[in-house]
């Protein structure tokens, strides 16, 4: 069930021509260094919009933006990208994004690709409507059996919309890969592991982990860099490749868990307002008004 | 499958009161479906953690080990799974914390078993739990049904009122099982951020918290003067730790610190439901925004308009004199 030959691809060509010392000290070492490097992407509805913009979708188990606002890359997913990307400047190598959705979401592969990923696949079958993450990781881990090779897998730590924060541990186990979440940092990197920051409560762990491995990637690792004008022009030509279950051939599974109901939190209370004739006036009547309560 | 097994966590050799809290829904859930309850706790030195532990377990199992001492997953999914094999219970309970964010999953998918994170309420239904659990930061609550044995579900700090602790009884000591998987991520060290002088965010009766709406990295002091002159701890939304201003560890929400003062004072915030998530056991909120349609008033009980470069200079000089 785990075959994972990530490993097999590498080139340990060490001598390749070039002089040893000299110009290119570090030429040979950084060739066996390459990082095949495969980061998964969700579709999600723009986590900022308050609850007063949303409506839910006629089954009642989805969430739509009421003013159609399109979906978004969800955002430690972008993080994630990025730091695959920096790693890619770094080591050389290849990034790929995947990821379910359904075929309109194409477009946002091609952000992805914009932004500077080699290549991206869509993972997109009717019958994956309503997957848990047991489902939704049966059907990432076998996409990346597909394309196989990879020396890392990056997750964002978790989806604005589910706020699940499951997937990418039962795709770890799936692929039997060391798992770190969330990572807030990669402060070396080298062929064979990476030593990096997980945030913990008041502290952070310094862990060196071996590659092939999987991290959840938090918004503390980086600022994610916007689409290039090459990187762009690179979007429109990608073709992007979709595999359907009987392209990965996979059978459905039950579901461990399902969604019963949502429920839209609209907030209908107000504040009671401290007005003065000026904004220091309201600021020395809020102070009284704490005191007054017993709270200063 | 029958029982209801709660995995409490220790933290600097205590049992941590949302550990407590999970005691409290563990039990009424056994009471509701006739099964018994049974308790479990992992880690180094738990000595004074046992004793603390609740005592109406039917078994408290124990698995005492320096190898639970610096967190890594694999010992604590090695121990969770022994205990599981042991009692096998129809559900297991948890606190939600950075810990078992972390480890909980891990098992699930060893066990291949239905698991929900963070979950606010747990009920009784057929062949499995009934759960809710906020999502979409929390401007949406789901019901999601976890199918059968065992069901596990962590659950939410402040969701539930802590059980009394008790002496442990029936307490049964259990070996360091075999890892599978460890050896592959090594603990280097654990870093403790500098938290300066001020109280903790986590445990503060009262926070002043700051959003981009306070401008600039020039303008953080009149957050810093305030939170002095009334004995508050120092807090932020994410767009101050995203534009490098505060680490990490001041940041308040979903991603950040929950955190259950009698006062928060959000300056400048505009009340993402992320940030609302992390405050919702505040007792009493107080916004100051110079948008009168933002978010946050919805959220707050006291509210002043206005461009907090004059609210809140007025306001700590007239908080400092009260004090005095
Ligand atoms: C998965 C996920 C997790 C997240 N987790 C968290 C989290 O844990 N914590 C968190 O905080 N955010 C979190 N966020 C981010 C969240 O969505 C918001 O982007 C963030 O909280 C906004 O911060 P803010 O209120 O400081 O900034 P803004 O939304 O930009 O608000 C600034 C406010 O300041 C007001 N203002 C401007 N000038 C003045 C002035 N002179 N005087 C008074 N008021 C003024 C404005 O009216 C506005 O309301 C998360 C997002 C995602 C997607």
């Amino acid at each position: 069930m785990h075959c994972f030959g990530a490993l097999a691809h590498r080139k340990y060509t060490v001598y390749d021509g070039l002089p040893k010392s000299g110009h290119y000290p570090n030429r040979a070492s950084k060739e066996t260094q390459e990082m095949n490097i495969v980061v998964t992407i969700k579709q999600v509805e723009d986590p900022i919009t308050p609850p007063s913009h949303m409506v839910l979708d006629p089954s009642g188990k989805q969430v739509r933006s009421a003013s159609g606002a399109p979906l978004v890359i969800n955002g430690y997913d972008l993080n994630a990208l990025e730091e695959a990307l920096h790693l890619k400047e770094k080591h050389g190598g290849k990034v790929t994004a995947i990821g379910l959705g359904d075929v309109s979401g194409r477009k946002v592969f091609k952000r992805a690709i914009a932004m500077g990923a080699d290549s991206a696949v869509l993972l997109a079958d009717p019958q994956w409507e309503a997957l848990d993450s047991f489902g939704i990781a049966s059907v990432l881990a076998a996409g990346i059996r597909k394309l196989g090779n990879a020396d890392l897998v990056l997750c964002g730590r978790q989806s604005s919309d589910s706020d699940g924060g499951q997937v990418l541990y039962w795709l770890a186990h799936m692929l039997d890969l060391p798992v770190v979440s969330p990572v807030i940092k990669i402060e070396e990197s080298d062929a064979s592991a990476l030593v990096v920051h997980r945030l913990m409560d008041e502290e952070y762990q310094r862990l060196k982990v071996q590659l092939p491995a999987l991290m959840g990637i938090s918004s503390e690792t980086n600022e994610p860099r916007l689409p290039t004008p090459k990187g762009t022009i690179a979007a429109t030509r990608a073709m992007i490749p979709c595999w359907n279950a009987s392209s990965l051939g996979l059978e459905t599974s039950d579901s461990k868990v399902t969604l019963e109901k949502l429920e839209i939190q609209i907030r209908t209370s107000s504040a009671e307002f401290i007005r003065r004739d000026s904004g220091a006036e309201s600021g020395k009547a809020l102070a009284d008004k704490m005191h007054e309560l017993g709270l200063l | 499958m029958s029982g209801i097994l709660v995995i409490g966590e220790v933290v600097g050799g205590s049992v941590t009161s949302q550990s407590l809290e999970a005691v409290a829904a563990a039990r009424k859930l056994a009471s509701d479906r006739g099964e018994t309850l049974s308790g479990a706790l992992f880690g180094a030195d738990l000595a004074a953690a046992v004793a603390q532990f609740d005592a109406s377990f039917s078994a408290l199992l124990v698995l005492d080990s320096p190898q639970l001492g610096s967190y890594l997953a694999e010992p604590y999914v090695a121990a969770a799974e022994l205990a599981i094999k042991r009692l096998n219970p129809s559900v297991v309970l948890l606190p939600h914390g950075s810990r078992t964010r972390d480890w909980v999953p891990q098992l699930a998918a060893r066990l291949g078993a239905g698991l929900v994170l963070d979950c606010v309420g747990v009920g009784i239904k057929a062949d499995g739990v009934a759960v809710t659990k906020p999502m979409h930061g929390g401007a949406v609550l789901g019901e999601l049904f976890v199918r059968g044995s065992p069901a596990i579900v962590t659950l939410r700090g402040g969701a539930f009122e802590p059980a009394l602790a008790g002496g442990g009884g029936n307490v049964e000591h259990l070996d360091m099982p075999p890892m599978p998987g460890a050896g592959r991520i090594q603990h280097l060290e654990t870093v403790a951020t500098e938290t300066g002088t001020g109280p903790r965010l986590k445990d503060a009766k009262v926070i002043v918290s700051g959003g981009r709406g306070t401008g600039g990295s020039e303008n953080w002091r009149f957050i810093e003067e305030a939170a002095a002159a009334i004995g508050a701890a120092v807090g932020c939304s994410r767009a101050i730790v995203d534009m490098g201003w505060l680490k990490w560890n001041h940041q308040v929400g979903l991603s950040g610190t929950i955190v259950a003062p009698d006062l928060y004072l959000a300056v400048g915030i505009s009340g993402a439901v992320q940030h609302l998530a992390g405050i919702s056991n505040a007792k009493t909120v107080v916004a100051i925004n110079n948008d009168p349609d933002a978010e946050i008033f919805r959220r707050a009980d006291y509210g002043v308009v206005g461009d907090f470069l004059e609210v809140l200079p007025a306001f700590t000089e007239r908080a400092k004199e009260l004090r005095k």
